[in-house]
């Protein structure tokens, strides 16, 4: 009797009518006993009925009871079954990894990398791309530039002057306001140090919507004329200088010898238009409202609600014509341009980030493909298996969950590896990034972040199911059972299917090679390019010297007095001084008019780049004397005034011609006076690798005494001697602040870190990709030979040479991965265009990169098939053939 | 409605008992405790289905088809673990219950 209490066979479901009719079965079952029982005990069959039915109460609420609890335990079981038949999946799943550990290791492997690398990128763009701008309502924040059709860069400064009419005319806006990035001296202990201030108008931190964290704004008050000096603190200092203390707002900072008080703290996200110390109030002077030349500033502005970007535009172009109009002799080519802060700060950084998540996308593939190929090749005696499942009763529904549940098993030890390589990446990522791609310094491991590796686990663990599901679900019982296990799964759809893989993780690799092909060969074509100066062992330091050395005369003397000093100091080779160093972040370069004596003027006269340096600089930074000579101490401040040029302005200016000798004057120097040209010194480039030599012309400090200069310092080791060499000027003048300081290579290595970034991200992904497509040809070559081992053995048996039996396995090889090379030479042809802004030197379309990456791959194919061709080899045919 | 929840709670301990070390079907359930009770209790024979069709959902009894005396497919029952368990700790219960009402109103 207790037999009839087993279980009920797996899979069978009751339907909603069945548990009604049992309900239907055993009511009436109950009620016709009792009735026979009455009958037999003498009562009327109907009489009998009328009793049973009175005794049973209400018939057919029973019935609902019944069923209804016979359907919520139904659906309980139900539910218990299917968590037992995955349960039960991964157990099993667990069982073939350990039973097949290389294939699992490898499958592992390949998606903690592949998920790793796509969360890490995802967590930057996620970070800079996709969270709201720390500014309050940052949508409605535009950022405001002046455009002059006379340059090429679309965004200027913007005058005070100008800005100053803006404001004045225009109705577009709730709040506009005005940063000068400056600097103040802050002393510590009497040693003033130079740190960068961002001094703002009214309304300024209201437009931008930067609220401080702790404290207050600035209040209208602040901007009194004889209110008491306050300032604003940014994050960091709060941090470095007080701790983090919560009593800091109330305390002073020694700021150019006054007392300034700190009215609050601003919070990390906030560096427009750069990052700062200090933020202080400014109010525009008289002069400088009338000033509609001098750009300098940034402005911002906060539309009213409902204004859109376009309709300010329009209002603030409105004004600029009527500025035109009454200002033509400073106005006449300027415009206004509005950026949203959002395009302002992310537009550049935006195509590199999608590029990389393209790119890691690519990677994410390929691992994908790798582990389907992987499963594919494990399923040899897969095959046989789930065959015998399916021909137990297995649905097809039953075997897709049961590889979904082995490749999500995989996908999710992969995944949690990949959490913990992404950490480690984002730290990389954050590291290698130059300090002022916005939002970096933000991008970390987070729910969001996490939330998106759980879903790619979910996502490559279902891509990779794909192909082994499409194969495996609709097994051939009869040929499967009655076959070998060889001839099983070495079908031709089998074949089909991985070489449609190694294709897809071919190409795919391709793509990638090429772009990290053509990055390397910008970079390279960029770096070999010669600066036409020395870069190791210099230093530079920039200093400020007006205030504290008013006069012409003062000036002279200090930086003759400075440029001694540090000559003189221990280990220093040479030493000089400019006004605008090359690669300088703070290089205050100027334009001058050019006019050429004995030349007929045609037209406007040409701008010219031009700087004060000391003979020193050129000889400490290495740039040659191509000819005449350098300044020396005759060029005195009374004697005759004199310039050098450089290579591109002799070759503008004087083509065919001497130009030594010849007498130039230039327009802004204090004393337009003719001067003569003494010599000639060589090209450098100004700002970056890429940029090209512009014509300049250089002026001797000793005949025009700026209190702008970047001095220079040649020495051993010279970036340990940087310490050193700021006590050495503060041994001159201790309160003379110092606004820069750093090594030349510092500076130069500085417009690098973006390239270099792309460089490696790209190039890690490329070299992944290739490791990744790597192992998946190997799988498949592999595969395919050991299928052919019995053929081989019998050819070799027959008297086939093995250099013949090498070049059938190598063929395979290079036919396996060819159509993956065509597609991905396609694919490339049509996407590296996008990479065309990151290049240098080196077309999109670039043949040789096209080549040389398409041979790395072939060379992967043939190495890749060469292995296991030297196992069959290495065998005895006859052995071969008897295994 | 009082009524109704002592009544459901009592036929559930009844059932249970009933059901101790054997396999019954409904019926023989039914007929076991008006046997026993000498029908003083008067229980609808619904109430006793409804009971069992919510401590097997509840997981104190199971059921299975087999054949009745007669021949006829009938429904049987018999406890599970966790129905040996609820029935010893309500039958304890019960037990207490009665006795305490029992003190009550037995004549001093």
């Amino acid at each position: 009797m207790s037999g009839i209490f087993k279980r009920p066979s797996r899979g069978v479901r009751r339907k909603r009518s069945q548990i009604r009719a049992e309900v239907d079965e055993e009511l009436r079952f109950h009620v016709e006993t009792l009735v026979s029982e009455l009958v037999a005990r003498g009562l009327t069959p109907a009489a009998a009925r009328a009793e049973a039915l009175r005794r049973f109460g209400d018939y057919r609420e029973t019935e609902e009871v019944c069923v209804s609890a016979d359907e919520r335990r139904e659906l309980k079981r139900e539910r218990r079954r299917f968590l037992d038949e995955v349960w039960s999946d991964v157990r099993h799943g667990a069982r073939q990894m350990r039973r097949r550990a290389s294939v699992s290791l490898l499958a592992i492997g390949t998606l903690a990398v592949g998920v790793g690398a796509t969360t890490a990128i995802f967590s930057a763009m996620d970070h800079v791309l996709l969270r709201p701008l720390p500014y309050d309502g940052a949508e409605r924040v535009m950022t405001l530039w002046e455009t002059d059709t006379r340059e090429s860069d679309p965004t200027l400064e913007v005058s005070a002057g100008n800005f100053h009419e803006w404001k004045q005319r225009s109705t577009v806006f709730e709040a506009m306001g005005l940063a000068e990035p400056t600097s103040f001296d802050l002393s510590t202990e009497g040693r003033p140090e130079a740190v960068p201030v961002s001094a703002v108008t009214e309304g300024y931190l209201e437009a931008l919507g930067a609220r401080p964290i702790r404290g207050r704004r600035f209040t209208p008050e602040d901007y009194l004329p004889n209110a008491s000096p306050v300032v604003l603190i940014s994050h960091g200092m709060w941090q470095q200088r007080f701790g983090g203390a919560s009593g800091v707002v109330g305390e002073t900072l020694r700021l150019d010898g006054g007392d300034a008080t700190i009215v609050g703290v601003m919070p990390p996200s906030t560096k427009y238009p750069e990052p700062t110390d200090l933020w202080a109030p400014k109010v525009l002077r008289a002069r400088e409202q009338v000033d509609r030349v001098s750009q300098y500033m940034a402005a911002v502005g906060r539309l009213k609600p409902g204004v859109t970007a376009g309709q300010a535009q329009a209002d603030l172009s409105r004004v600029a014509s009527h500025l035109a109009a009454e200002y033509p002799s400073t106005n006449a080519t300027l415009g206004v341009r509005v950026v949203p802060l959002r395009e302002r700060l992310l537009g550049s950084i935006g195509p590199t980030l999608l590029t990389m998540f393209g790119a890691v996308t690519l990677v994410l593939l390929i691992a994908c493909a790798n582990v389907a190929g992987l499963m594919l090749a494990a399923g040899m005696e897969r095959g046989r298996e789930l065959a015998v499942r399916a021909s137990l009763g297995a649905s097809r529904g039953r075997l897709l969950l049961q590889l979904v549940t082995e490749s999500l098993l995989l996908a999710a030890i992969g995944g949690l590896i990949g959490i913990g390589i992404a950490y480690v990446a984002i730290r990389g990522l954050v590291l290698l990034s130059p300090p002022d791609l916005p939002r970096f310094d933000e991008i970390g491991l987070d729910g969001r972040v996490l939330a998106f590796a759980l879903v790619l686990v979910v996502l490559t663990a279902l891509l990779s199911a794909i192909a082994p599901a499409l194969r495996f679900s609709r097994p051939d019982l009869n040929a499967t059972l009655r076959g070998s296990s060889r001839s099983a799964t070495a079908g031709p759809d089998r074949q089909r299917a991985r070489g449609v893989l190694v294709a897809a993780q071919v190409s795919l690799a391709l793509v990638l090679l090429v772009g990290a092909g053509l990055l390397m060969r910008s970079f390279v074509a960029l770096t070999s390019n010669d600066l036409g100066f020395a870069v190791e062992d210099r230093v530079s330091l920039q200093v400020f010297l007006w205030d504290l050395n008013p006069t012409e005369e003062q000036r002279a003397r200090r930086i003759v007095e400075l440029e001694e000093t540090f000559r003189a100091t221990p280990g220093v080779v040479d030493a000089g001084v400019v006004s605008a160093l090359p690669f300088h972040p703070h290089q205050i370069a100027s334009q001058t008019r050019l006019a050429i004596e004995g030349r007929p003027v045609a037209g406007e006269l040409p701008s010219v780049n031009t700087a004060l340096a000391s003979a020193g600089y050129f000889t400490t930074m290495e740039i040659p004397l191509k000819a005449g000579r350098l300044f020396d101490d005759r060029d005195r401040a009374d004697a005759p005034p004199v310039v050098l040029i450089n290579e591109a302005l002799a070759r503008r200016f004087f083509p065919g011609e001497d130009p030594l000798g010849r007498m130039i004057t230039l327009g802004a120097t204090s004393t337009p006076r003719p001067r003569e040209i003494i010599g000639i010194v060589g090209d450098v480039r100004p700002v970056a690798h890429d940029s090209d030599p512009r014509p300049e012309v250089f002026v001797p400090f000793s005949q025009v005494p700026s209190g702008s200069a970047t001095f220079v310092v040649h020495a051993e080791d010279a970036a340990a001697k940087l310490p050193m060499l700021r006590d050495r000027l503060w041994s001159v003048d201790d309160r003379q602040s110092i606004y820069h300081s750093a090594t030349v290579e510092q500076l130069v290595g500085r417009t690098l870190v973006e390239r270099r970034l792309h460089l490696v991200v790209l190039g890690a992904f490329s070299l992944l990709a290739l490791v990744l497509a790597s192992v998946g040809i190997y799988g498949v070559v592999g595969f395919m030979t050991a299928q052919r081992v019995n053929e081989i053995g019998v050819r070799m048996a027959l008297g086939a040479q093995r250099p013949a039996i090498t070049r059938m396995i190598l063929a395979s090889g290079l036919r396996l991965v060819l159509p993956g090379i065509l597609i991905g030479l396609a694919a490339a042809l049509a996407l590296t265009r996008f990479l065309a802004s990151m290049l240098y030197g080196v077309a999109p379309t670039d043949a040789l990169t096209f080549v040389q990456v398409s041979l790395l791959l072939v060379l992967v194919a043939v190495a890749a098939a060469y292995v296991p061709a030297r196992r069959v080899l290495s065998g005895s045919p006859i052995r071969q053939v008897m295994q | 409605m009082k009524r109704t929840r002592l009544l459901r709670g009592t036929v559930d301990v009844l059932v249970l008992k009933t059901l101790a070390g054997r396999e019954l079907h409904g019926y023989a359930i039914a007929a076991s405790i008006a046997e026993r009770t000498e029908g003083a209790l008067g229980i609808e024979d619904g109430a006793l289905y409804q009971s069992l069709h919510r401590m097997e959902e509840r997981g104190l009894v199971e059921s299975a088809w087999g054949h009745a005396d007669t021949g006829k497919r009938a429904k049987f029952y018999r406890l599970t673990a966790a129905g040996r368990e609820q029935m010893a700790a309500e039958t304890a219960g019960w037990i207490r219950y009665a006795e305490a009402v029992f003190k009550v109103l037995r004549p001093a």
